[in-house]
């Protein structure tokens, strides 16, 4: 049971907000080589602690904010990884965000933070160093993430401090609510605002002074400059450099045929020359900004320039936000489009549920199913962004009609309104699925139905790609940095860090077989919640309605590719035909501790 | 500047590589904890004679419009004098106003060092290094917590102090070479180039960049870039 000698500080900080407390629980180094960090570190965590069924809003719920061993060190574009039980799905879900707020996490001299219980007035954490505040939010509850995170700054007399925030959508328990870092980077997918709004925790500041211990410095400066060298010479980033991932809304409209429009109903959208990223970079981009360390820049900042939001500073579009806030909601106007994304940031919306939701609800005016009376007498229409912008304020607060029906996500709605509309319902598992239609880009498949969360763009594209993105999001890198670019280099490129960063001597099998690990490991929270195969599949438009037009004309996502999905998936991680982790496959993977959970779930399955 | 940029070293380089962590691996070696006992290096004279004869490096200029926030010149200048990535250490730093424009915050190397001026002991505990113009701290001689005049004085606050042993963290210019440069030029390729340079004589020192704070060259920035809508509605 030794203490990890490089990489970690061996501490995670455990936050009971029902007893205020803040506590330290020291980590081994078996279990940081066992689940490396952020979402596998999380999983873990979640998942021994809970029984089948939990209730992921109940008081000893908890959320995991997790950094991994490379985080403040020299490595390249390191995030923070945010774990819970989502109240929207009932699944076990993370999200990996970046900027620099998981840097300061771990400069402070922290491996991740558990938060429990539920506080009786609204507060939020300032943690400096060693030191935990819990501070009273009466200023900063009801306002939105941009002053949020202003107004917590002053008050903690630190300006350099980064923050997490809930908007009033979080706040309001608003299942789609997501944590806003930094004022635009957003940790969504996950309905960790709504968790934390559940727990009147507005936010946390952070701000740490430490540096990180290194096993064997001689050896892991150099792997990290060399990895960086790699990633930053590699011509895979280039284009997000300049474009960020604005650049894929022409690409996958032009060449992939998989940019989502109004609702699914296509992937050919030529109106995208007036959202896109020439227009962007026309007309609105003003700076390009970087998370931490890191040489990709992809985010792009603008202010809008003419109309009702002249003046609003504003991130995007990027690819996800762009295309469901755009070309899916049928838009050409630029501004308007802007206002909507920049209102998802600052209410703390996921901006692609609120994307999916809006397209879902103008498709049931479209067809009849519903009236402007049952949304409070707005009718959302394609192309026109003041009607959704008013949808989206209601949402935030679940404000009249609209407001409480739209807040309740595309699966309930179709579930409530009935009248044939789930043939246009696009969920899996009851979440809204990314800007990638999968009938196009048939790679998507993998992240949307076999990832962990569930219809999330970011878990692979194939059985190997889900299991590196795995890693990823447990060392908590960035994608275009280390997945993309370092697909050939993996594991060694990684190994090589964190061996001399550890004091490890993890080879690329062990690399690959933790990586099983994380995704059996979340894979058994899912089985115990009454996942299978059956629920591994993409929504009815994607595999019965062809696409009519564009490059991926005619194409669309059969029973065979499902089949396909499923057997490489399965057969990879070792899970049986039902998509159910084996006893012999947890026993490999260390992990047996869940045999009994997962023997007694498929018996149900 | 086509020469200029020729002249400054890629930032991976090999060489740099081994001198950056050469410096601070006994440091580093132990961890944090090691780190904080034994204190910053002290600055490195053997290299200090080369650039003399080289005028490049005598001030820092930051193209602020230009920063990207990606906080690489923290990261050099902090392994570069300490042999780890740690800061709160670094002596430039960069501020994130209103989460909306970042701001490096560097030493000017004012020719009227107002820094040193306000320094009250004898010999001073910062003086400019001839050679490279940066400036040089006697840990021995500064008096810390108890003083920090210099820190008062500067009117660019670009002083901060080291958590450790409560003394201020003054820019010496890495001896000639400046590593935070280095680092931004390699973290940039960005279309409108690398913020932080070397070699930015200008006409004076650089006054007007130097006498604002980094809450006031923010606001400035934003300004500049966003000229937000003061008056009118927002959402
Ligand atoms: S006054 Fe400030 S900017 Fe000028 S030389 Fe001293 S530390 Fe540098
Ligand atoms: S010139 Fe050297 S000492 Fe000065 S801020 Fe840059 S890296 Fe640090
Ligand atoms: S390295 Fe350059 S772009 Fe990056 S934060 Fe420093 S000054 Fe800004």
């Amino acid at each position: 049971m030794a203490a990890p000698r490089g990489g970690y500080f061996g501490k995670i900080l455990e936050i009971d907000l029902s007893k205020q407390t803040a506590k330290t629980r020291l980590l081994t180094d078996e279990e940081c080589r066992k689940y490396i960090g952020g979402a596998g570190m999380g999983a873990n965590l979640i998942t021994s602690k809970y029984k089948a069924g939990h209730d992921p809003l109940a008081e000893d719920s908890y959320i995991f904010i997790g950094v991994g061993p490379l985080n403040g060190t020299y490595c390249v574009s390191t995030r923070t990884s945010f774990v819970n039980m989502s109240p929207y799905t009932g699944l076990l879900s993370h999200a990996e965000v970046g900027a620099h707020f998981g840097n300061e996490i771990k400069w402070a001299g922290w491996d991740g933070i558990l938060i429990t219980g539920r506080s009786k007035k609204p507060v939020y954490l300032f943690i400096k160093d060693d030191k935990v505040q819990f501070r009273d939010a009466k200023n900063v509850w009801g306002k939105d993430t941009e002053e949020a995170d202003e107004l917590m700054k002053q008050e903690v007399g630190d300006l350099y401090a980064r923050t997490a925030v809930i908007g009033p959508a979080g706040e309001n328990e608003v299942p789609i609510a997501c944590v806003i870092i930094e004022r635009f980077r957003a940790a969504a997918r996950t309905s960790t605002g709504a968790v934390m709004g559940n727990k009147k925790l507005k936010g946390i500041a952070v701000r740490g002074t430490k540096a990180v211990p290194v096993a064997d410095n001689k050896k892991f400066y150099p792997a990290a400059v060399a990895a960086k060298k790699l990633a930053v010479e590699k011509e895979a980033w280039q284009g997000i450099k300049r474009w960020g991932t604005t650049g894929l809304l022409e690409l996958k409209h032009w060449v992939s045929g998989s940019l989502i429009t109004k609702n699914f109903q296509t992937t050919w959208y030529p109106d995208i020359e007036y959202i896109g990223a020439e227009e962007a970079n026309r007309r609105f981009w003003k700076r390009h900004v970087a998370c931490n360390h890191c040489p990709v820049h992809c985010m792009k900042y603008g202010v809008i320039r003419e109309g009702k939001h002249a003046g609003l500073i504003a991130e995007g579009p990027e690819y996800e936000t762009g295309g469901l806030l755009g070309s899916n909601l049928g838009l050409s106007d630029f501004a308007g489009m802007m206002a909507l994304i920049e209102a998802c940031d600052a209410y703390g919306l996921d901006a692609i549920s609120t994307g999916g939701i809006l397209g879902f609800t103008t498709e049931c005016i479209e067809k009849g199913v519903l009236k402007p009376a049952d949304l409070d007498g707005i009718k959302p229409q394609w192309g026109e962004a003041d009607p959704y912008y008013e949808l989206i304020k209601k949402m935030a607060y679940k404000d009249g009609k609209a407001g409480k029906l739209l807040s309740m996500g595309v699966k309930k709605m179709s579930e409530k309104i009935g009248k044939g509309s789930d043939a246009w319902a696009v969920h899996v598992k009851g979440k809204e699925i990314a800007a990638h239609d999968p009938r196009g880009d048939k790679g998507r498949a993998y992240s949307y139905a076999m990832g962990t969360c569930g219809g999330d763009h970011h878990e692979g594209t194939n059985p190997a790609t889900i299991a590196r993105w795995a890693m990823l999001n447990s060392m908590v890198m960035c994608s275009f940095v280390a997945g993309y670019p370092l697909a050939k280099e993996t594991p060694g490129v990684f190994t090589a860090m964190l061996n001399p960063l550890c004091g490890w001597n993890m080879s690329d099998d062990e690399y690959w077989t933790t990586a099983k690990r994380i995704i059996t490991l979340e894979r058994c929270f899912q089985v115990r919640e009454g996942i299978s195969a059956k629920d591994d599949v993409l929504p009815k438009r994607l595999t019965t309605e062809k696409l009519p037009a564009g490059p991926k004309k005619d194409a669309v996502f059969t029973a065979e590719d499902t089949k396909k999905i499923h057997d490489e998936t399965y057969s990879y991680f070792g899970w049986d035909k039902n998509g159910i982790p084996t006893d012999q496959t947890l026993k490999t993977l260390g992990i047996e501790y869940l045999i009994d959970d997962v023997r007694e779930a498929r018996k149900k399955l | 500047m086509e020469k200029e940029q020729k002249k400054i070293p890629d930032v991976m380089q090999a060489e740099t590589t081994r001198r950056g962590f050469l410096k601070g691996a006994a440091a580093a070696a132990g961890g944090a904890v090691a780190l904080a006992a034994v204190g910053p290096a002290v600055p490195k004279v053997a290299k200090a004679a080369e650039p003399a004869e080289n005028p490049m490096y005598r001030y820092l200029f930051a193209e602020r419009q230009n920063c990207t926030g990606c906080r690489a010149c923290e990261y050099a200048c902090s392994v570069y004098h300490y042999g780890v990535v740690r800061p709160s250490v670094a002596k430039v730093h960069v501020y994130k106003h209103k989460s909306v424009v970042d701001v490096p915050v560097i030493c000017w190397h004012c020719d009227d060092a107002p820094c040193i001026a306000a320094c009250p002991t004898t010999p001073l505990a910062i003086q400019k290094d001839p050679k490279t113009n940066g400036i040089i701290l006697n840990e021995k001689i500064c008096l810390g917590a108890k003083c920090l005049k210099c820190v008062e004085a500067c009117p660019a606050l670009f002083i901060r102090v080291n958590p450790d042993t409560g003394q201020p963290l003054m820019c010496d210019l890495c001896g000639g070479d400046p590593e935070c440069v280095k680092a931004c030029l390699a973290q940039s390729g960005n279309p409108q180039g690398p913020c932080l340079m070397a070699n930015k004589l200008g006409f004076g020192v650089n006054q007007a960049y130097r006498n604002v704070t980094p809450e006031e060259a923010g606001e400035d920035l934003l300004e500049l870039l966003f000229y937000p809508n003061k008056t009118g509605e927002r959402r």
